[in-house]
């Protein structure tokens, strides 16, 4: 299976989820399949349907792409 | 300590992945089975580990326990007794064997109290730092119909993805050994567990009774790597099992661990002599 494939995700989930370690709210990114930690400035990618909640696997947000929060 | 090539010959092909984790000091070191290795190393050690066995795993619990892991595992849960509506968090536990059990449990207290078995609300989620053992549980949960009440989720027993609070129950069934730091995990099990919560693991232990320790030693050391070999094709995984099974914190310095951490009325039930142990602890 490849990144972003379209297995449904888990809305009970996505609910549920916080960034590890600072425990910021998450923000769903459909699109991109990424759980998006705007404070933090790290996303979480969704990998076929599963949350990788491991900030060494996080991607760095670029400069503007968080939101203000 | 080992130097980072010995861990490389050893682990070929597992150390890919070796950035140093954010919250880990470079010169922290911990276990590795019996070779002491940065701590920062030990998370991908062990993810190597089960990576190369996720897809025979089972076959190899079965073979490498009799089947006795089944009944271990059953009473662990019928230890924890799960109850309909309530939001329990299993920790390593990415097949999905404890979770099962867990809501299949709950269901069956719920068609006493209500006939149907269908009580809403009865969650369990699924927290494996390895994501090979997350699909696996994964494809179980969809060949068994089972869409509600279970997620799934790849994360980190010591920094876990879920708010403070939140669950009613935190289960950890042979995954705290192979976690490089056991008291931060405890810490982040009490964190994560509301109030009146309840911690409960299943872990291999310290072998209590007399003859028994010495057949399990000849048995850990000579028969399992040689099962390893034959059937995961991966020895080397099979003898750092035995290895870290030595290596984990026999029955009581476990419960003084947990209650550093702040869990209440620790106590622990051997199983099998002591092979393996469940230990228990609430937050109040």
């Amino acid at each position: 299976m490849t990144e972003g494939s379209s297995r449904p995700t888990d809305p009970k989930l996505l609910e549920l989820l916080v960034a590890p370690g600072s425990h910021n709210t998450l923000r769903y990114d459909a699109e991109a399949q990424e759980l998006i930690d705007d404070r933090g400035g790290l996303a979480f990618p969704i990998r076929d349907g599963i949350p990788i909640m491991l900030i060494d696997e996080a991607r760095a947000l670029d400069e503007g792409e968080a939101r203000k929060v | 300590m080992c130097g980072d090539g010995e861990a490389i010959t050893i682990w070929r092909g597992t150390l890919a992945y070796t950035k140093v984790r954010r919250m880990t000091r470079e010169n922290d070191t911990t276990h590795f089975g019996f070779r002491t290795v940065q701590a920062a190393e030990k998370a991908s050690l062990v993810r190597g580990v089960f990576d190369s066995v996720a897809p025979r795993y089972d076959l190899m619990n079965d073979l490498m326990s009799g089947g006795v892991h089944r009944i271990w595992k059953d009473t662990f849960v019928s230890w924890l007794d799960p109850r309909p509506g309530r939001a329990y968090l299993d920790v390593a536990g990415g097949t999905g064997d404890i979770a099962f059990r867990i809501l299949e449990s709950a269901e069956r207290c719920a068609s006493v109290l209500r006939g149907d078995g269908l009580v809403p609300g009865t969650h369990v989620t699924v927290c494996d730092i390895n994501k090979e053992m997350l699909a696996v549980g994964r494809d179980r949960a969809l060949d068994k119909g089972r869409i509600q009440g279970m997620s799934w989720t790849c994360g980190d027993a010591e920094a876990l993805p879920l708010p403070d609070r939140s669950v009613d129950a935190y289960t950890i069934a042979f995954g705290l050994r192979n976690v490089t730091r056991i008291d931060q995990a405890l810490a982040e099990a009490r964190r994560v567990l509301k109030p009146g919560g309840r911690f409960l693991c299943l872990e291999f232990s310290t072998v209590v009774l007399p003859v028994l320790d010495r057949l399990y030693d000849i048995y850990s050391f000579k028969v399992l790597p040689a099962m390893g070999r034959y059937v995961a094709r991966d020895e080397e995984a099979y003898r750092y099992l035995a290895e870290s099974i030595r290596k984990f914190p026999p029955q009581d310095e476990l419960i003084a661990r947990m209650e550093a951490q702040g869990l209440r009325q620790c106590k622990y039930r051997n199983l099998s002599g002591g092979i393996a142990a469940m230990h228990s602890g609430w937050r109040l």
